[in-house]
């Protein structure tokens, strides 16, 4: 029995040293460095940094367009999330697939997308409007506040609206029509019962959206920079590109004030819904309540199907096609599409390399990341041992900081200064898919790690089973699908990163993301279509795994 | 004070008949419980009076007022049905006082706020709630919440009460005073009350009439006590109360149990293979003589009765007896029971 509870009491020493070193550690070192100048603690950096115009008005910027994307998510997603979730429209399950898949979808290869329909020169869709209403000028810019706004919203909307349809879904639907009963007309009840109600998860999911919005750095590089809209992000990442000692250092800045700002966020979040939770006793009465909709039923398909084109289907089209051109200077035509452009990308050796690279980063991280996983569930579900909650708490930590925070703290801390340097090597990379990543497969993990009743392992040691035998024949069968589901939780962001990889690749480690960046940048529209291609056929294969091994209940 | 009409009543959802010709007349100021196993079609019937469902076929008359007809394609909304209803799961506002959730209809109302106070005040009252006008919900019990529901769908004074199950979450102490406690209400407002339950106890206790459903038909329509000693079918038999049932075969006006020549009284017209049926508690059982002979199997103390069971050839027959001795009839002693109020029904 002693030796039992040291063994468990080593292997939690173990993890949460690991994790305290990997990530909370380096987050230390960052906040440390960007409070650090003349050798004294004081706040100079932040003065110097925010007083130049360029960073004050990226976190402006930053602020601003975070608060517009979570408004425009909320007010977009609620009706949505009512007519899939509490209606009779038709192809209600179509339409949740279609709205959450964006959520799949890696950001850049979205900005990607809205780059190629509304750039104001070649757009297509500019091009498009410009035909049919003969304009002389094309009536999109996507380089504006505006343009970014745009694509950030449609893709971070799926995040308000996972989290207000589920709210939707479990809420007491007697509620409602104890409403009605009283006398309350069907609005009077959207009024006084079903918004009050939903409150809370309607802000939750509006702050996931703010801080997703603000953390991210594929969108803003893409559509922002060429427009000279700066955001804290793009701002970080120019700074590191510099490369000089205060580079570094002002970007502390910047990624410190992004930290503080995601977590503070997420931690009044956490704190709301803990106080306010609705969740509600209910009887048989669970049964979902319908509202017919009548005459509004096709008009609301209609409506709903157009946002998922736009939202998911024009923009993928546009890659897909783009992809197949044969010549970018000649009109969209059936003539002038092919596989002809696909030859020189999948025979590069440059471009194989930097695949595979992805590929063989992202099963490491999978692998290393689920074995982990697999200890952190089972402490902070299975045992009772004081503190087993802390290692599960760390990954939460590092999955809700900022890319691209988790990213230089990397960056300063294993470059040697602190003993270990991992700089330019490939487990740098694998290391940060680590930290920002685990918490999905841990989430997935404890989740049915938390369904196998203890009654059930006791039941096998009552017939006669010592406990590794319990283990082969009885839990391991019971979360066998939920350990794989965690792998490819880990396994498609990996692979298709981008924040990370930009900051910690080095000449011989560069991956998919990085090249697919890079190619967007020097303007080769054609080929980085094709490495989109590439990157959402892996994610989509990735995702039908997933839901056959889950039965849809895990996806990206 | 209503009236409810409701004339062949059907839903369909798709290929499934939920409710099948539904027909009853609910007198003003009448109890009326629908009684039935899970899935039988009651809830459905009920959310159709109140306007949560729509009756594919036939009519539904609240007082005066047709409230949902096929043929005339008139559907009034709930809130335009003047009910109240109180839910299984007592659907309390969570985010509103107390006060608040029993306010609400009034408010709805545009009733000014003095008013409003002073009937709220009264309900609660009527509730043995007056005190918890400030809390909310959850620092209430389940069966505080529930009365605060019944308070919240009485208030506005509707003509009908709809209960769905409303003693369902409760705990058996609790149910049974909310049962007296209800019907006392019922009676002191003489309001016209439907009550939905999968609770045989509950819809003899308190109705005026219990609606007997099952697989979305109505079985039998009657007072408890109709229904208990006069059951319709097997179906109601079984489900109202405990039963025997024998296989037996009817010969004109006697009914035998199959393979023996101990027969009963055959009031009904069947010939042939029939059920016998036969309360545990109408048979009598002793040591020297009796209708039929079997063998004690098993017995069971109760406190207050000894419930029995005996082999009699292919069946084994339940018996209970009030304030019997226990030890009277050891295991595998020979037993002779005789049966009182025997009932015959068809074989399926």
């Amino acid at each position: 029995m002693l030796s039992r509870i040291n063994s468990k009491f080593i292997v939690i020493s173990l993890s949460v040293l690991l994790l305290l070193y990997f990530v909370i550690f380096p987050m230390g070192v960052l906040l440390y460095d960007s409070v650090v100048y003349d050798a004294s603690i004081n706040f100079d950096n932040y003065r110097a940094v925010y007083s130049q115009d360029v960073n004050w008005r990226a976190l402006t910027n930053t602020i601003n367009l975070s608060l517009l994307v979570m408004v425009a998510s909320v007010i977009i997603t609620f009706p949505l999330a009512w007519l899939v979730g509490r209606t009779d429209m038709p192809g209600k399950k179509n339409f949740r697939t279609l709205l959450v898949s964006s959520y799949m979808i890696p950001p850049y290869v979205g900005a990607i997308a809205w780059v190629q329909l509304l750039n104001p020169s070649v757009g297509y869709m500019n091009n498009f409007f410009k035909d049919i209403l003969g304009l002389s000028q094309a009536p999109f810019d996507i380089y504006t506040f505006w343009g970014l706004a745009w694509v950030l919203t449609l893709f971070y909307s799926p995040f308000a609206f996972i989290t207000i349809s589920r709210a939707m879904e479990k809420m007491d639907p007697t509620l409602e029509e104890a409403a009605r009963v009283s006398g309350a007309s069907p609005l009077r009840t959207l009024i006084d019962v079903t918004l009050p109600l939903m409150a809370p998860s309607i802000l939750a999911g509006g702050l996931l959206v703010f801080i997703a919005a603000g953390s991210c750095f594929g969108i803003p590089s893409i559509v922002g920079m060429p427009g000279n809209i700066e955001v804290l992000t793009t701002r970080i990442v120019t700074y590191v590109y510099m490369g000089s000692i205060e580079g570094v250092r002002e970007a502390t800045a910047l990624a410190a004030s992004l930290m503080f700002l995601a977590n503070s966020l997420l931690f009044t979040m956490t704190y709301l819904i803990g106080k306010k939770d609705y969740t509600t006793i209910s009887g048989k009465s669970t049964r979902p309540n319908i509202v017919e909709l009548g005459k509004w039923k096709w008009p609301a398909f209609c409506a709903v199907g157009a946002y998922g084109m736009i939202s998911v289907i024009i923009p993928l089209g546009s890659i897909v096609v783009t992809s197949l051109l044969k010549s970018m200077s000649k009109p969209v035509t059936l003539d002038n599409l092919g596989f002809e452009s696909w030859i020189p990308v999948i025979t590069s050796a440059q471009y194989l390399e930097c695949i595979w690279n992805s590929v063989i980063y992202a099963v490491l991280a999978a692998t290393i990341g689920t074995a982990l996983s697999l200890f952190v569930a089972y402490l902070a579900v299975k045992t009772r041992v004081k503190g087993r909650t802390i290692p599960d708490l760390l990954t939460v930590i590092g999955g809700s900081t900022p890319s691209i925070v988790i990213a230089l703290a990397l960056v300063i801390t294993f470059s040697g200064n602190y003993g270990l340097n991992l700089y330019s090597t490939v487990w740098i990379l694998v290391v940060s898919y680590l930290v920002k990543y685990m918490t999905m497969s841990v989430r997935t993990i404890a989740a049915s790690l938390s369904q196998v009743h203890s009654s059930l392992e006791e039941a096998a040691l009552n017939s006669g089973a010592d406990w590794l035998r319990c283990c082969k024949d009885i839990i391991i069968p019971l979360i066998a699908p939920s350990v794989i589901a965690g792998w490819f939780l880990i396994f498609m962001p990996s692979f298709y990163e981008l924040t990370m990889s930009l900051l910690l690749y080095g000449a011989e480690t560069k991956t998919i993301g990085v090249l697919l960046y890079d190619l967007q940048t020097y303007a080769d529209a054609q080929n980085a279509s094709v490495l989109s291609v590439i990157i959402l056929g892996v994610v989509l294969v990735g995702n039908l795994i997933l839901n056959k091994i889950t039965k849809g209940n895990v996806g990206i | 004070m209503s009236e409810v009409r409701i004339e062949h009543v059907f839903k369909r959802f798709g290929a499934v008949t939920a409710v099948d010709d539904f027909n009853l007349v609910v007198k003003d100021g009448e109890f009326v419980s629908i009684l039935g196993p899970s899935g039988c079609g009651k809830t459905t019937t009920l959310r159709m009076i109140a306007g949560f469902e729509r009756a594919t076929e036939g009519e539904i008359y609240i007082g005066e007022k047709c409230v949902s007809s096929s043929e005339k394609g008139t559907f009034a909304p709930p809130e335009k049905r003047d009910i109240g209803m109180v839910f299984q799961s007592y659907a309390v506002w969570p985010h509103m006082t107390v006060a608040e959730n029993v306010g609400y209809p009034l408010k709805i109302q545009k009733v000014d706020k003095e008013t409003r106070a002073k009937r709220v005040q009264e309900m609660l009252e009527l509730v043995h709630l007056g005190e918890y006008g400030e809390r909310y919900p959850h620092q209430l019990s389940g069966g505080q919440q529930q009365r605060v529901a019944l308070a919240r769908a009485l208030v506005a004074q509707p003509g009908l009460l709809l209960l769905d199950e409303p003693l369902s979450n409760l705990d058996a102490k609790l149910r049974e005073s909310m049962r007296f406690e209800i019907l006392s209400i019922q009676k002191k407002l003489n309001i016209t009350v439907v009550y939905v339950t999968h609770d045989q106890g509950e819809a003899m206790a308190m109705s005026d009439r219990v609606v007997v459903m099952s697989k979305g038909v109505v079985q039998q329509i009657g007072h408890p006590h109709e229904i208990y000693t006069n059951p319709a079918n097997k179906m109601v038999a079984d489900f109202i109360g405990l039963v025997n049932f024998i296989p037996g075969e009817a010969k004109g006006d006697r009914v035998f149990i199959k393979g023996t020549n101990v027969s009963f009284a055959n009031p009904t017209d069947i010939t042939g293979d029939a059920t016998i049926a036969v309360r545990p508690e109408n048979i009598s059982i002793s040591a020297n003589g009796g209708q039929l002979a079997g063998t004690m199997v098993a017995r069971f103390y109760l406190g207050d009765a000894v419930d029995y069971r005996v082999q009699c050839g292919d069946n084994i027959i339940r018996v209970i007896v009030k304030g019997a001795d226990v030890d009277a009839y050891p295991d595998g002693s020979t037993v002779y029971l005789d049966f009182d109020k025997t009932m015959v029904f068809s074989k399926d």
